[in-house]
């Protein structure tokens, strides 16, 4: 496998270490819980992998279109609304329950109010000043950026401290959960939301024409020899990850129930740690009740959304690896440090609030058919912008006229 | 620095391991089964973040053919409020 006609410099112990996790672990998962426990790590494993090769990120996609017109990061976006769409209309609308009776799928609906308004404000500036979105922030943790563990760390703080303060937050105005599948039925809805992504796709499409006189492709700078190399060694161009993000989310809806989601964990993961310093979190409202209180009284194991992640961090670890780009040189800056703080505080604040990040609520509502979706793309792009001006007034980046 | 950087890593990710076994020990491990039946303690297959139940989940489309009302008592998802906070998975 030309890793030499590639001069990729392949991380050999890391890409064992990260193998023998994954094999050790889905074992562990099986024996103590169930096979569905142990594909979902592996679903994990694989959304990682596809994440890390084909550096899918929503934020500097957003950042891109934002300060240089440049869409292709948002049409690739665009395009994983679209295919989800079509894929998630019909099971979560039930369509198919003659066929497969014990096809259970639950929309990712939430409340459209302040909550979402707010909080997808907020993550959309935190992803800009972070470095990355609920996914982002993942797979460059599994590839061992170290200020994105930082970022990672105070995500964590920031969806405990949402989970801590929702309860107040859900009194504020909200028109309820709105299905476009319950509105409308499934097929006028998709139909609905497909005509309005592919206005969207249209138009990005047109201010990248109008600034630059064409549309970057999805394609790669660097292209591996052979097909095998590019699977294997990365990198992949955008729509390989489209397909793949389609595919694994759709896996996830089969097996879980729900769609991929993201945040929920972090605000676990912290919610136990507040608990084993001898906090209180289990009397929190949000805490106290139904799934929370059940996932913060198992194991971190038992729940999906965690073994998910873990598995999405050593995928883009064992991806990482393999493509020679494993924990880069550089140092830590206090101003990255700073942003890093602040960015990971309002990220997993905003996700709290908002009912999800970039993957349980722009993703998963929209191609499930909840109109929070919509709500937090909108509110969260204009949060982009806002943490775009201030990346530029941090002098982390250049005014927007030299950007290009 | 790359040295450093991956020795960073490194020591976050062991002790996120670590923090995983004692959490995952705390925590009543399941009771064993009869190797025939398939082992699923995961009762929360059934109330997920956003409830899987479908039909009698608490945030199927179909909440109103809800069956099972334990579903919407215990769980913060349920469509009959609009103050609920559904979909709390990310």
């Amino acid at each position: 496998m030309g890793t030499a006609a590639n001069n990729i410099k392949t991380d050999k112990l890391v890409v064992v270490i990260a193998s023998l996790s994954i094999l050790a672990i889905s074992l562990f998962l099986q024996y103590e819980f169930n096979i569905k426990q142990a594909l979902y790590f592996l679903l994990g494993i694989v959304l990682g992998v596809t994440l890390m090769h084909a550096a899918f990120g929503f934020t500097g996609g957003w950042r891109k279109f934002i300060r240089e017109r440049h869409s292709v990061g948002i049409r690739a976006q665009i395009l994983l609304l679209i295919f989800s769409s079509i894929l998630f209309f019909p099971v979560v609308g039930n369509v198919l329950a003659d066929v497969f009776p014990d096809l259970n799928t639950s929309a990712a609906l939430a409340p459209v109010g302040v909550s979402v308004l707010v909080g997808a404000f907020l993550f959309g500036i935190g992803m800009q000043l972070g470095g990355g979105c609920g996914s982002g922030t993942l797979f460059t943790v599994g590839q061992g950026q170290t200020d994105m563990l930082i970022t990672l760390g105070f995500f964590i703080v920031g969806a405990t401290l949402g989970s801590y303060h929702l309860d107040w937050w859900m009194t504020l105005p909200s028109i309820g959960t709105v299905s476009l599948i319950s509105k409308l039925g499934w097929l006028p809805g998709l139909v609905l939301q497909l005509s309005v992504l592919i206005i969207l796709y249209r138009f990005v499409s047109v201010v990248e024409k109008k600034r630059h006189q064409s549309l970057q492709d999805f394609s790669v700078k660097r292209k591996p020899e052979t097909f095998l190399d590019q699977l294997i060694f990365g990198p992949w161009p955008a729509w390989w990850a489209v397909i793949g993000l389609t595919l694994f989310g759709f896996v996830t809806l089969l097996l879980a129930g729900y769609p991929w989601s993201i945040t929920f964990a972090f605000g676990l993961w912290g919610a136990k740690i507040w608990t084993a310093l001898g906090g209180d979190a289990a009397n929190w409202a949000y805490w106290s009740s139904g799934y929370p209180a059940k996932a913060l009284n198992q194991s971190v194991l038992a729940d999906i959304t965690s073994v998910m992640n873990f598995g999405i961090v050593i995928g883009a670890m064992l991806a990482a690896a393999l493509a020679g780009k494993y924990a880069p040189a550089g140092k830590l800056k206090s101003k990255r440090v700073l942003t890093a703080v602040i960015g990971g505080l309002l990220l997993g604040y905003g996700a709290r609030l908002a009912f999800g990040c970039n993957i349980g609520a722009l993703l998963g509502g929209i191609a499930s058919g909840s109109l929070h979706g919509w709500l937090w793309l909108v509110m969260a792009f204009i949060g982009g912008i806002v943490g775009v001006k201030i990346r530029v007034w941090m002098k982390f980046d250049k005014p927007y006229g030299k950007a290009a | 620095m790359k040295k450093t950087n991956r020795l960073i890593v490194g020591s976050a990710f062991g002790l996120a391991a670590i923090a995983v076994a004692i959490d995952h020990t705390q925590h009543r491990l399941p009771e064993p089964v009869a190797a025939t039946q398939e082992h699923v303690d995961m009762s929360d297959e059934e109330e997920s973040p956003c409830g899987m139940g479908g039909m009698g989940s608490p945030c199927s489309m179909q909440a109103d053919t809800m069956e099972d009302e334990e579903y919407e008592l215990e769980s913060p998802c349920s469509m009959s409020s609009d103050s609920s906070p559904c979909s709390m998975g990310d």
